[in-house]
């Protein structure tokens, strides 16, 4: 350097002053240029490199423990990692110990995209970047719960087109059968019916439905419906089955002693499985439980027809049983077309008996509706629908939609394991949020069955329904 | 856990590059954004993303909406668009990625599928011939978007009635298209017939339903 400089001098000395200082601030102008130009190519290099650099960070969610180590692979010097604080973010960055990769650790509070700025520190000599840096951002999740309760809205009718088809967003109900003459408590009947979150959620109406009647002659008539989501008027479906099979069967169950009559006679011969009398019951309940789904069916194409519209759009599941208790032990019969569960339950005997199979297809939410013509095609397949059975005694006989039987126990397999009714059971009745005290007379049981329907199961927000006799 | 699988495939051949293709990561973008937000949405949605012009890839593998984090959407300089190897490989994903329904395990929600493409199949014959194969891998929709002046609806209404088309590529358009595909997602998985499809909601003014 000094002997270029010197050289310059020396043969400048014949210059002028003037073109002295003008040649040497040319000089300068020119290698500084050069100089800092260089300095910027090397620094573009680095930039590059640490963009190249492959960095995952994991999203995070609002509530849930988060623990990842950030590897930042790279030898390019003294990194640091910045942009998160436990006071604000719920999340804090620790350097480890090999200086180039960082714990980010805690439960986040706030949901959002947050940037975060990864700073290399470099000796770029270029005085206005004094590092490099490269901008990362880490996700965090709401927490679905807390969105949902906060966006939850009642059904806005306003905007429901006609016919509106009213109906409540909850539907809660007890029925009392006091103790008889001799004092032996009787069986009462709870159920309660709750429009699901994901309705909540744009105030969109309740689907499900449900109705209980308790006969002054000791029989107990039970109908659960589930109308589709994916069908305009299916609210009103549900509504219309429930009715027209419940009010039917009454009618049906007044006056009955013959079928009464082959109750007991089939009881006399239960052992014999081919018996007649198992027949005459069968025929029975297809002419009484059949018909009446039967008679729901029709009430919806009527409905259908009087607004001229495809009687689909008020698809619709059906559960529905008839139960009394006789001399010879309980008697209990039913019909199920779709999703849900019907379930007769003892918990000291340790049974759990499903009365039907449950429609299901290969994907989530495919069943049967009681709309479709092929469930009445013919008296076969209408007759693998019914069920009936006589025993001593039971805990409980459960129906319930698919908003239930769903979360709480996901596969057909799980339907059929005793073990996931006890769980149930013990669930309903010692929940520690919300636990429904089911015992004699208790009518305060409907508004906790209510509560108790608020349950949280991830993925799981259909309407909700279910309905108990105990 | 009952999971919705949403397919979308992205046209990323050279006619894309520039404005549409950003347009396009904006509006993705936009709509993970907005998905995020539906409490159920982000409980069940899960999303796959296959992009294709000359080469076809799954960049997204069927991923939690909770998990996803975009990836990068290159387009190449020019050349062909492998729409027909692009259905292939959607349907070797559908294959191995959704769960059917069993005793002893939940089914996925009827998957649903979004395709973008600006032109039309390059690979005609792979394309017919996957026609019949993608018909039995069911979907509650199939929505077929063709976008811009160049884009072909004919073969497009091969796969689905739900064909449109969008008369620009510019971010406004695209941010509406998005909006409404999350509109889509969020309003998937419902109870239904074993043989139904569901309805869809009114599309945005800029979509233009092909005839």
């Amino acid at each position: 350097m000094e002997t270029i400089f010197s050289y310059i001098i020396e043969k400048m000395k014949a210059e002028s002053e003037g073109r002295k200082k003008a040649f040497l601030d040319f000089a300068y102008d020119k290698l500084i240029k050069e100089f800092d130009q260089s300095l910027m190519d090397k620094y573009i290099v680095k930039q590059n490199q640490v963009n190249q650099l492959s960095i995952a960070i994991p999203n995070a969610s609002v509530k849930k423990e988060y623990n990842q180590i950030i590897q930042v692979p790279s030898d390019l010097g003294d990194v640091e990692l910045i942009g998160l604080t436990d006071e604000e973010h719920g999340l804090s960055i620790q350097k480890q110990e090999d200086g180039k990769s960082f714990a980010i650790k805690g439960t986040p509070k706030v949901a959002g995209t947050f940037d975060l700025i990864l700073r290399f520190r470099y000796e770029s000599l270029l005085p206005d970047r004094p590092y490099i840096e490269r901008k990362l951002q880490i996700i965090i999740n709401p927490d679905p719960r807390q969105i949902s309760d906060e966006r939850t809205i009642p059904t806005n009718w306003e905007t429901i087109p006609e016919p509106k088809y009213f109906k409540e967003d909850t539907q809660a109900e007890y029925i009392i059968v006091k103790a008889n003459n001799n004092g032996t408590p009787q069986n009462d009947m709870v159920a309660a019916s709750k429009r699901g979150r994901s309705h909540g959620w744009d105030g969109k109406p309740r689907d499900d439905h449900f109705k209980l009647k308790y006969m002054d002659n000791g029989w107990y008539i039970m109908a659960v419906a589930d109308g589709a989501g994916s069908a305009k008027f299916s609210r009103e479906g549900s509504r219309i089955v429930c009715d027209t099979a419940v009010d039917y069967i009454q009618t049906q169950l007044i006056d009955n002693s013959k079928f009464e009559e082959n109750i007991h006679l089939y009881e006399l011969s239960k052992d014999d499985s081919e018996s007649e009398a198992r027949k005459l019951v069968g025929d029975d309940i297809y002419k009484i439980v059949g018909t009446a789904a039967y008679r729901a069916h029709c009430a919806i194409n009527r409905e259908a027809q009087e607004k001229n519209v495809p009687s689909k759009l008020y698809a619709t599941t059906l559960l529905l049983t008839i139960c009394k208790k006789f001399s010879c032990g309980w008697f209990i019969a039913s019909f199920w077309v779709g999703d849900g569960a019907i379930c007769l339950y003892d918990k000291n005997a340790h049974t759990a008996k499903l009365l039907g199979v449950p429609d299901e297809g290969e994907f989530a939410g495919q069943t049967r509706f009681l709309t479709m013509p092929e469930i009445f095609k013919d008296a076969t397949s209408l007759y693998q629908r019914l069920r009936f059975n006589i025993v001593p005694d039971f805990t409980a006989l459960f129906l319930m939609s698919d908003g239930v039987s769903d979360p709480m126990f996901e596969t057909d397999a799980n339907l059929n394991n005793v073990d996931k009714w006890d769980e149930l059971w013990d669930n309903l009745q010692n929940n520690p949020e919300s636990p429904v005290h089911l015992i004699d007379d208790n009518e305060a049981a409907k508004d906790e069955l209510l509560k108790w329907l608020d349950f949280w199961v991830a993925g799981h927000h259909d309407d909700r329904t279910i309905a108990i006799l105990y | 856990m009952r999971r919705l699988p949403v397919y979308i495939l992205i046209d990323t051949s050279g006619s894309m590059k520039g404005e549409p293709i950003e347009s396009v990561k904006v509006g993705l973008a936009d709509m993970i954004a907005t998905l995020r937000q539906d409490p159920y949405a982000l409980e069940t949605v899960w999303i796959s993303i296959i992009t294709f012009d000359r080469d076809v890839k799954q960049i997204l593998p069927l991923t939690a909406l909770e998990d996803l984090q975009l990836p990068n959407i290159s387009t190449p300089e020019s050349g062909p668009t492998h729409t027909g190897a692009a259905l292939e490989l959607l349907c070797q994903k559908y294959d191995e990625e959704v769960n059917m329904g069993s005793a002893e395990q939940k089914g996925d929600w009827m998957p649903l599928l979004f395709i973008l493409t600006d032109g039309k199949p390059s690979d005609i014959l792979a394309y017919n011939q996957v026609i019949p194969k993608l018909k039995q891998h069911l979907f509650t929709n199939i929505v077929a978007c063709a976008a811009g002046p160049s884009a072909k609806t004919e073969p497009l209404k091969q796969l689905t009635d739900k064909v449109f088309s969008l008369e620009t590529m510019d971010g406004a358009t695209f941010s509406k298209l998005f909006q409404w595909v999350s509109q889509q997602v969020a309003g998937g998985g419902k109870t239904m017939g074993v043989s139904d499809t569901t309805e869809l909601p009114d599309p945005p003014a800029e979509l233009n339903l092909v005839i």
